[in-house]
């Protein structure tokens, strides 16, 4: 194989990719900024919500409004609750006149002061996130309630509140920072270098193969005096090339996400959203090596996914039918990335690691978390360096296949 | 420059391409002449190394076809009428890529693409991206990549299909321009004028097989026909293939 003709295979691909203005935008810009506006568009929406609601005067349909002592109508004011008496009180929620309803027992006052239990309804409409922010506030005045009137019981027996708290829990978090840091969202760093890798791989793969077929050009290359290896291994590498710029995009677009998060987004929401900020990894902190193994990991998962892509769309007559075959290469991603946030509760083996694809997912997860073995970041690259020598052996055979080549 | 000995190829239970022979010489239009599905551009794909023949064997300029297939396609030019080019590059792009692939140096293609600017007029063709080409502007950057790196052997194969009557006639006046410089040119075609007007042999050929292959006074004068596509159905019809054929 001669280099200066794969990188003059490769550079022609670069080319043509490039000068597709509409596959670059969708596969490299997009990732880019669509990152950052879904990272603060989930925390601003929710913190916002959450915040509004809290802050928001709430109407609470009442039954046997006069039974409710003053108390517990002072609690409710102060989490802006307001009541009113209503005679149907799920009819009065379910018809959105207000969002939350209360059915008091008539001899509520009496039970409580009598020293008797009382069983009180708070009715809303489940499932709906808006109601239940609403049904929480009057149940934590309730709540509150309670409490007082518990501390009030064992002050009259000369007990002291503590006596029902014997065992205090203090939960210690052990994580490490970066564990800590990147929050139980952090599967979707791993997740989006897949998804993307594939969008900015599939472009250039699939013209370079199906493409060329379609537009004729397959055969002017191949009586050209050039080897079917070279072909193949020059548009491996400008596939790779446009799969990992994919990926690292998404990247760029997911650090600038947590950047803007952490910094201008966080200090703003406040409480809840700070912990959706939080969770979605928005503190997030890689290390300069585990960077540099992430980008290594994320190569080798990019000429995974490339030489897939080329021995895969090589079997095409067209564009379209291309498109139609790596089509479901997405969900070979998208089910194991996914998985992965749940990877601790399946007790998944070493082996795991020598399962192509999965594995690589698995490393850049444990990357991200600070928690990677670096056996199984051995076995990982090499078992993707075995699945591309494979892969590109496919491509191989498939340019080499005159039923292939002339399929039309 | 072209000897071509028995070859043959099946698809399956197909045969492509039976027993076929043939030569031509440098500076000689051999024409192979026949319907679409005859063999013809089976024939000119195992002589490209494209396909391998099942059997048969053959040279190209001195170059055994299995034994040395690198260089039989350093020393031809492939045009045919399906080609096409890369839309989002250049003429001139197109044209230093392939330039590239053949082994050329900077300089050499830029001195080659002046001279076939010169010769196929190819004017901004050069500069624009070819996406936006006529189909006849298209056909002559097809033309300018095959000879680019000046191939002893030019095949072309219905290259004048779908192209309009100025873009034909140009396509023409180069195969003829082709073989005044020497080059062995082989001229497949079902178009009978083409092969009347520029062919020193033709070769008939019919369900993958050579029916006959003559000059063209020759094979009238054998048939007793007074055109080329009389001879064509006389010929036919004597090699016992075409059943279904009417006098």
């Amino acid at each position: 194989m001669r280099p200066g003709i794969i990188r003059r295979i490769a550079a022609k691909e670069i080319l043509s990719t490039l000068r597709d203005r509409r596959a670059i935008i969708s596969n490299l810009v997009l990732p880019l900024v669509l990152l950052p506006v879904i990272m603060m568009g989930m925390p601003l929406l929710l913190g916002g919500l959450f915040n509004r609601e809290a802050a928001s005067q709430t109407d609470l349909a009442v039954e046997n409004l006069a039974a409710m002592p003053a108390q517990l109508v002072q609690l409710l004011d102060r989490a802006n609750v307001s009541p009113f008496e209503a005679g149907d009180v799920i009819a009065a929620v379910r018809d959105d006149e207000a969002q939350v309803g209360l059915v008091l027992p008539e001899d509520f006052e009496a039970l409580l002061s009598e020293g008797e239990a009382a069983a009180v309804q708070v009715v809303s409409k489940m499932g709906s996130l808006s109601a239940e922010l609403n049904a929480s506030k009057v149940q934590g005045a309730i709540d509150g309630y309670r409490q007082q009137i518990v501390g009030e019981r064992l002050a009259a027996v000369g007990l002291d509140p503590s006596v029902l708290n014997p065992i205090i829990i203090q939960p210690v978090d052990a994580s490490t920072d970066a564990e800590r840091s990147s929050g139980q969202l952090s599967w979707i760093i791993p997740f989006f270098i897949a998804i993307w890798a594939l969008a900015g791989g599939q472009m250039t793969a699939v013209d370079a193969t199906a493409g060329e077929k379609e537009r004729g050009t397959l055969e002017s290359l191949l009586v050209s005096p050039v080897s079917r290896a070279e072909v193949v291994v020059g548009k491996f590498f400008a596939t790779t090339l446009f799969s990992i710029i994919a990926a690292a995009m998404a990247i760029v677009g997911y650090v600038v996400g947590s950047m803007i998060m952490s910094n201008v987004v966080g200090s703003r929401i406040g409480g809840d959203g700070a912990e959706i900020v939080a969770l979605m990894g928005g503190s997030l902190q890689v290390t300069p090596q585990s960077i540099v193994l992430l980008l290594v990991s994320a190569l080798l998962l990019a000429g995974t996914i490339s030489s897939l892509l080329l021995a895969i769309s090589m079997f095409a007559r067209s564009f379209k039918e291309a498109q139609t075959y790596v089509a479901p290469l997405s969900f070979l991603l998208v089910i194991p990335a996914v998985a992965l946030q749940f990877k601790d509760l399946l007790d998944l083996g070493t082996w795991i690691y020598a399962v192509p694809l999965v594995n690589a997912l698995m490393v850049m997860d444990d990357l991200v978390r600070g928690s990677i073995d670096f056996a199984n970041l051995l076995v990982t690259w090499l078992s993707l360096l075995a699945t591309i020598a494979v892969f590109l052996g496919l491509a191989f055979l498939n340019f080499r296949k005159e039923n292939v080549l002339f399929r039309t | 420059m072209v000897e071509v000995n028995e070859i043959s190829k099946s698809f399956g239970d197909v045969t492509a391409v039976s027993r076929v022979s043939f030569r031509v010489a440098g500076g000689e239009v051999f024409g192979l002449l026949g319907p679409n599905g005859a063999g013809k551009t089976t024939t000119l794909r195992i002589l490209a190394t494209l396909i391998k023949a099942n059997s048969g064997s053959a040279t190209v300029a001195g170059f055994d076809i299995d034994r040395d297939p690198q260089r039989v396609r350093h020393a031809i030019g492939v045009v045919n009428g399906g080609m096409g080019l890369y839309d989002r590059l250049t003429g001139r792009e197109v044209l230093t890529y392939f330039g590239g692939l053949y082994g050329m140096n900077q300089q050499q293609m830029d001195e080659r693409i002046n001279q076939l600017d010169e010769l196929l007029s190819l004017g901004d063709a050069l500069t624009r991206q070819t996406g936006d080409f006529s189909t006849g502007m298209k056909q002559k950057i097809v033309i300018a990549r095959a000879v680019l790196h000046d191939p002893p052997v030019i095949f072309f194969d219905e290259a004048t299909s779908g192209l309009d009557v100025m873009a034909r006639r140009a396509v023409l006046d180069l195969v003829s321009e082709f073989a005044r410089q020497g080059k062995a040119v082989v001229y497949s075609t079902h178009v009978m004028s083409e092969v009347e007007e520029l062919c020193d042999r033709i070769a008939i050929v019919y369900q993958g097989a050579i029916v006959a292959q003559d000059t063209l006074p020759n094979l009238l004068e054998s048939t007793g026909a007074q055109s080329l596509e009389r001879a064509f159905f006389d010929v036919v019809k004597r090699s016992g293939l075409a059943t279904e054929l009417v006098s």
